[in-house]
């Protein structure tokens, strides 16, 4: 078998019409995916220099979702992409005195579709809470390498915008911009290819993303999450997973609630006896996923002021978990202040599942639900 | 001349960005994370460049020797959702993070999915055949698509 060149590459359909298209839809996704990356990111931080707003609640749950469906909806359009460049990777080098320019734009590319392939791949599998890896962090790698990718993409559009430029402006069927043996008629049209490219990309949108909107449940096929949990919620991390599953059953649970020398130790029936309230606010996970549910329970803002805690101030949240991450977590002083930030003792109308953080758990309006901290066993107020 | 600035603006800026994430990484990482994700870029372009673009050739050489004219625009745009949503799909169908103690993770029938998936395709396919099957009876026949040597 002998090995292919620029030239054996004779479909019509590997040409810069379609790479370019392509190209610009991928360049979107990615920038979605960039930015709302930048947003979880920054929802994450446990000082914000600017702080997150608390509103719109369901703004985390909109930004994620798209964060982790536009990815899926990325490896179609990348793989399209690619193959419609494929005999590029295969040209000749051209004339010595370029040979370093060449090298320079082939290694420019290698970056791009090795970081692309690290965010799809490694994305794909974090949202399934896959981690085939062995040593590296994903939030941090993934995070890195965001800038990688995004950073080659924006060189990658310099390098190539005359041919961008010529390529959009041009009919799609035009064979102006082709290499010289790319005049073989595939199956499709280059109309086709695009229409068949976007409604892969549809395809696979929809396959996933029932596992955030309620109404795709019945087609998304490949969601992580059905919807179901106890309360109409999923979990992700379970009670016999996190080692609770005995501390958080005893009933001589208190609640730690701690502002210099006063604390207050609150057990279920003191919580119980405190106004009642009620919200409608969303678990929205990192991975994508996310679920609204009615939580009952007491404003965080009552608790504190039994300890005399003035406003604006942030509190750390100490999980009865023992290890992980997110054991301990500061909630800053705007979530603090909000109405509908609820230490909550119900969902749907039931005492809190086990598995959903009883005895006493955080619903705090758009926050990342890594951080609404569940098996709450001590809240203290922090100056800093 | 504008057209230059830009392009050079945006080479400056990519660059920077790019480097950027190179510097966080090295910074936040160790030196075996950082190799392994390296690691991980590199195979993602092995995979495709040896695997995935070698079976898409193979399906193009495959296509109009096994599929008759009629039936090769459909059949090439079920094949083309299908691989790539599969693709998707891997970490679902492998169900490989599935957790015994969580029971609402992971808790679709993933296989039946992809069954009813290439059910639906199957069907598309079906109704676009007969579709030009019936719109090439009304017309004149238009040059059958022979299949030629040499084509990736």
């Amino acid at each position: 078998m002998r090995v292919p060149t620029e030239a054996s590459f004779t479909s019509r359909l590997r040409s810069p019409a379609i790479a370019a298209r392509v190209g610009v839809w991928l360049g979107i996704c990615f920038a979605v995916c960039f930015v709302t990356g930048l947003v979880s990111h920054w929802a994450q931080l446990p000082r914000p220099a600017v702080p997150f707003p608390t509103s719109p609640a369901w703004g985390y749950r909109v930004t994620q979702g798209l964060h982790v469906f536009t990815g899926v909806a990325c490896v179609p359009l990348l793989l399209v992409k690619l193959w419609s460049v494929q005999p590029r990777l295969l040209r000749p080098l051209g004339p010595s005195r370029r040979v370093l320019l060449e090298l320079a734009e082939r290694g420019s590319i290698a970056v791009l579709v090795g970081s692309a392939v690290f965010q799809l791949a490694t994305g794909l599998a974090n949202a399934a809470r896959w981690y085939p890896w062995q040593s590296f962090s994903f939030r941090t790698a993934h995070y890195a390498i965001a800038w990688v990718a995004i950073g080659a993409l924006v060189l990658h559009v310099a390098v190539k915008l005359p041919v961008i430029r010529s390529a959009l402006g041009a009919d799609v069927e035009s064979a102006a911009l082709d290499r010289p043996t790319a005049t073989r008629a595939g199956a499709l049209s280059r109309r086709g290819l695009l229409g068949v490219t976007a409604g892969a990309a549809a395809l696979a949108l929809l396959s996933t993303a029932g596992s955030a909107v309620p109404w795709l449940r019945r087609v998304s096929v490949f969601g992580v999450r059905s919807g179901d949990g106890p309360g109409g919620v999923p979990v992700n991390t379970s009670a016999e997973r996190a080692g609770v599953r005995t501390v958080a059953a005893d009933p001589a649970y208190r609640l730690e609630v701690v502002h210099g020398d006063a604390t207050v130790r609150l057990g279920l029936d003191e919580l119980a006896a405190l106004p009642q309230r009620r919200e409608t606010l969303p678990i929205a996970c990192v991975e994508g996923w996310s679920a609204s549910g009615t939580w009952g329970g007491v404003r965080l803002r009552d608790v504190l002021a039994l300890v005399d805690a003035p406003a604006g101030t942030a509190v750390v949240l100490t999980s009865l978990q023992e290890s992980g991450p997110f054991r301990r977590t500061r909630l800053p002083g705007n979530f603090v202040d909000d109405d509908r930030t609820l230490l909550a003792l119900e969902l749907a109308g039931e005492p809190l599942d086990l598995d959903h953080g009883y005895p006493v758990r955080l619903i705090a309006p758009n926050r990342p639900g890594v951080l609404q901290t569940k098996w709450l066993a001590r809240i203290e107020v922090v100056d800093d | 001349m504008t057209e230059r600035v830009v392009r050079v603006g945006l080479g400056v800026v990519g660059v920077l960005v790019a480097a950027y994430g190179v510097v966080l990484l090295l910074s936040r990482q160790e030196s075996a994370q950082v190799l392994e994700v390296a690691t991980w870029a590199a195979v993602g372009i092995v995979v495709h460049d040896l695997v995935l673009a070698p079976l898409a050739v193979a399906a193009g050489w495959a296509l109009p020797r096994a599929v008759p004219s009629l039936a090769r625009p459909p059949v090439a745009a079920a094949a083309v959702a299908l691989a790539t949503v599969t693709l998707a799909a891997v970490p679902v169908l492998g169900r490989f993070g599935a957790l015994e103690d969580n029971p609402t993770l992971l808790d679709r029938p993933y296989l039946a999915g992809w069954g009813v998936l290439v059910a639906a395709l199957a069907v598309g396919v079906l109704v676009a055949v007969l579709v030009a099957a019936a719109r090439r009876r009304r017309a004149p026949p238009g040059p059958t698509g022979a299949a030629s040597e040499n084509e990736l």
